[in-house]
């Protein structure tokens, strides 16, 4: 592409600046989760007695657990980025730009727009590791120096962030490349099939038999990992079944739909499951870890304090600890994910959104509309990923454990603080909706 | 004896020093097809904004005349007044149809009916009927998206007749289509609008979309510069 041609393209236009900070902060909030996370499971690592193996395999299921969602909210941020120019890049293929050129303006633009926010990540990350330096594991706080990540490992998550900003545009222009007009005239129809609800009840159905014959097979820290690993194997099913089970719930919605709002949500969670289970998909790790944190609290309260080791009772505070603290990873991690998807879909529409104040439509029907195709996906994924979890858990503890009224109570509580946060997320992205409204 | 359906007097609208409308006066018939027209930056679009209760002018008047009630004072409303008149009496059609994409041909007709608290059965029927007057029989659970400019246009005008408005404002109707489908949208817009008794205001470059129209006003630097009716 000409040089003249990149650099016009890659000139932000006049009243663009929140068009442009939005991505930035997602890949700013990215980075810092990211750092944040990795740097505290490190400082595990330096630990050699005998109880560092559990502690460490703990960690690493944490980061999984944590890392990998948050990859996935990376991609929605370098989808942000590059969305909003797919309307002119289309418009440029259809002139005859070749699409290597297409390709190289949206990948600089997006890697541009990461470089800034992964330096305010790491900006964010330093700034917050002193308040992470003061958690206590084993009775004492973990200290800055132990959770702050190095320059080097730093380096690695940044380029790998960049990476990602990079993948996903190339992957996002795919669309424009290969069919300029698919992307102006939003044609193609995600198609979600049902064999990933059988593909899924399937693997959920061996994890179970699983779950319940290795505890008497292995050591602990071999059973732990099994068992992290089977957890880990459903919650990528739930990822696989979860966007299926929201278009069966939305096409009942859309039966059903007799209010314009109800109409129009189960509309746009029909028109994109998989968009819908990506915005509301780490409520699912959240419910999963509810129900952990639930049995766990139920089981612990069981406990003795006088027939348990100290080192024991230490063990099952810092679990606590550590559950909460991915807990709270996780609701960062969706509330980010919601309006990072919420932003990027109202300014993907703004003409739309203009048009309709032209016709007269109450903002407060597009808005309930646009909230109740996040809140209503979010239950269905809540209630059923804790229900698979449950289930799950059923032949490690017993249903005595998971039904216990302090078990019950935890999961309504963290369940409910997750939705709230979700409900919060969405009331923050409706002035951008009004600005859309007014912009007439 | 003609009766006004919407008349504007003295409008003055500024955006900074650009005076868009400077004291514009106009009287729009019941059942008369009017064309706007007029180069870019003239003011043609904001006269259309104004009278439809759009944008508040800086200065002027404009009163709505319905067939039944007493006359309404556009420019004395709020903005939610002014929403709900939009929602409820008028239809507008834009350049590019605008339309949701995430819902059908059908309910995006009914839709604009359901808001304003007809049942979904009946909007939907009736948004079914308008399609099928204009040509989409069988198109009705198509999205957007799968429709052609010309289809997805009679989708938008559908949708400007569904509530039984009364006016119907077009800004740039066949703007994005070619000669031949311009000509077929603008029948199905005149069909729907003056055929049926109805009164419509069409802001265009085209001069052959204006010939259509019943009358042509000429705005220039916000005036109106000339009124001419069809032979």
């Amino acid at each position: 592409m000409n040089r003249n041609v990149l650099a016009l393209l890659l000139r932000p236009a006049p009243g663009q600046n929140g068009v442009l900070a939005l991505p930035v902060v997602a890949f700013g909030v990215v980075t810092t989760l990211v750092l944040t996370v990795i740097g505290g499971a490190q400082s595990f690592w330096g630990w050699t007695d005998e109880y560092a193996a559990l502690y460490q395999g703990l960690a690493a299921i944490a980061l999984v657990l944590l890392v990998v969602p948050l990859l996935s909210l990376g991609g929605a941020a370098a989808r942000l980025s590059a969305r909003r120019r797919d309307e002119r890049l289309s418009t440029l293929r259809l002139l005859g730009v070749s699409p290597a050129g297409v390709t190289v303006a949206t990948v600089t633009e997006s890697v541009l727009v990461a470089a800034v926010g992964t330096l305010a990540g790491v900006v964010g990350h330093v700034a917050i590791s002193p308040l992470i330096g003061l958690i206590p594991f084993r009775g004492e706080p973990l200290g800055f120096a132990a959770v702050v990540l190095p320059p080097l490992q730093s380096a690695i998550v940044v380029a790998a962030v960049l990476a990602l900003a990079a993948a996903s545009a190339v992957i996002g222009l795919r669309r424009v490349v290969i069919s300029p007009l698919g992307v102006r005239t939003r044609s193609d129809v995600p198609q979600v099939h049902w064999i990933r609800a059988v593909l899924a009840a399937g693997a959920i159905a061996i994890a179970f038999v699983l779950i319940k014959v290795f505890p008497s097979v292995g050591g602990v820290v071999l059973t732990i990992a099994v068992l992290a690993g089977l957890f880990g194997a459903a919650l990528a099913m739930l990822n696989l079944v979860g966007p299926w089970v929201l278009k069966v719930t939305a096409s009942r919605q859309l039966r059903r739909a007799d209010r314009p709002e109800r109409l129009l949500a189960a509309r746009i969670v029909l028109d994109s499951p998989k968009a819908a289970w990506r915005q509301v998909g780490g409520i699912a790790m959240a419910s999963f870890m509810a129900v952990f944190a639930g049995t766990g609290v139920a089981m612990i309260s069981t406990m003795s304090t006088a027939d348990a080791a100290a080192a024991d009772v230490a063990l099952a505070d810092d679990i606590r600890t550590g559950l909460i603290i991915t807990l709270i990873g996780s609701f960062l991690m969706v509330a980010a994910s919601v309006g990072v998807n919420q932003a990027s879909d109202v300014l993907d529409q703004r003409e739309l959104h203009r048009s309709l104040h032209h016709l007269g439509m109450p903002l407060e029907t597009v808005d309930r509309a646009r909230r109740r195709a996040i809140m209503s996906p979010l239950l269905v994924t809540a209630i059923g990923s804790a229900l698979v979890a449950a289930v799950l858990i059923f032949p490690l503890i017993g249903i005595a454990l998971i039904t216990a009224p302090v078990s019950l109570m935890t999961i309504a509580a963290v369940v409910s603080i997750g939705i709230g946060v979700v409900w919060a997320t969405t009331w923050a992205t409706r002035p951008l909706l009004r600005g859309a409204f007014r912009m007439a | 004896m003609k009766t006004p359906a919407i008349e504007a007097h003295a409008l003055i609208k500024n955006f900074g020093t650009t005076h868009a409308l400077a004291g514009v006066d106009l009287a729009i018939h019941r059942g008369e097809s009017v064309a706007i027209m007029g180069a870019s930056g003239s003011g043609k679009t904001t006269l259309l904004h104004v009278l439809a209760g759009i944008t508040a002018p800086d200065g002027g008047s404009v009163v709505f005349r319905p067939s039944e009630g007493a006359p309404i004072e556009v420019t004395a409303l709020g903005e939610s007044a002014r929403s709900r008149l939009r929602r409820e009496r008028f239809g507008f059609v834009f350049q590019q149809g605008l339309l949701i994409p995430e819902l059908t041909a059908v309910e995006n007709v009914a839709l604009a009916s359901m808001i304003n608290g007809i049942k979904r059965q009946d909007a939907v029927q009736h948004a079914a009927s308008w399609l099928a007057a204009l040509g989409l029989a069988g198109m009705e659970e198509r999205r957007i998206g799968e429709l052609s400019g010309g289809q997805a246009q009679r989708v938008a005008i559908a949708r400007a007749q569904a509530t039984g408005a009364e006016l119907v404002f077009a800004d740039e109707p066949t703007g994005a289509l070619d000669s031949t489908t311009s000509s077929e949208v603008m029948d199905a817009l005149l069909w729907s609008t003056t055929g049926q008794g109805r009164t419509l205001v069409v802001v265009t470059h085209d001069p052959d979309v204006a010939a259509r129209c019943t009358r042509t006003i000429a705005v220039r630097d916000g005036r109106i510069i000339s009124s001419a009716v069809a032979a």
